[in-house]
């Protein structure tokens, strides 16, 4: 586990979790994510290129109806601050044919987003828990999730 | 039951890109490879989510363990995926 991990609450900002969004598809869902990033003021928006160019050599679908899109290790230079969001997406996203509830950008020069990415996962290794991320309402909700006392 | 402990060198830690490329490697040796952090915690290496729930650190140590036909090989080439930096490429 990082140690130099940062409180969930300061990097995923409550006005970051947006739980009501709709997109046309994967790429359209990867710039509203990085629009999210851009208002949270974490990148340049050049830094969304590079979530589309990283998206496009490897995907970042990680299962259970979660990607989890990012930039390239080039496109660090354009992030000022670590920063994660959550679009919910109420109807399924085709993300590379799968369906795509919840996308979490990640902009990050460090490695404090970590400790939370794997709690992320243990969510989703949890059927139960996958589902309740999937289908939260609250920003409550996905606090409660992601700051699980496992992490 | 083999097993290799190796420190992890990809400069990110074992997440995001290197996690994914290394439970793929480990799903296609076919050989049920357990995959351990240095706190204890073990999952199926081949399990993308399993591998990103152990929040593997840079020149953080784990440890491999393979059973039955082709284990040594599965570990042996396992091994030289965790001691590659593969966020670099």
């Amino acid at each position: 586990m990082a140690e130099n991990q940062t409180p969930l609450t300061e990097l995923l900002a409550e006005s970051s979790i947006r739980l009501d969004a709709s997109a046309s598809g994967r790429d359209d869902a990867i710039r509203q994510t990085g629009q999210a990033l851009l208002d949270a003021g974490a990148i340049d928006a050049s830094y969304i290129d590079a979530m589309l160019e990283r998206e496009n050599s490897v995907s970042t679908y990680m299962g259970e109806g979660v990607a989890i899109p990012h930039g390239t290790l080039k496109g660090k230079d354009s992030v000022k601050q670590d920063a994660l969001v959550l679009l919910r997406f109420p109807e399924p996203v085709d993300w590379d044919g799968n369906p795509v509830s919840v996308a979490v950008g990640i902009a990050a020069k460090g490695n404090g987003h970590i400790a939370i990415l794997s709690q992320l996962a243990t969510v989703l290794l949890d059927p139960e828990k996958a589902e309740a991320l999937r289908t939260a309402t609250s920003s409550d909700q996905v606090y409660a999730l992601l700051a699980d006392e496992d992490a | 039951m083999p097993e290799r402990t190796v420190t992890v060198a990809s400069s990110v830690g074992l997440h995001a890109r290197p996690a994914s490329l290394f439970a793929q490697a480990a799903a296609k040796t076919g050989v049920t490879v357990t995959l351990t952090s240095a706190a204890g915690k073990s999952v199926n290496a081949a399990s993308i989510l399993g591998v990103l729930s152990l929040g593997i650190g840079s020149g953080e140590e784990v440890t491999l363990a393979a059973e039955g036909d082709g284990a040594d090989a599965a570990l042996d080439e396992l091994v030289s995926v965790l001691e590659t930096d593969l966020d670099k490429e």
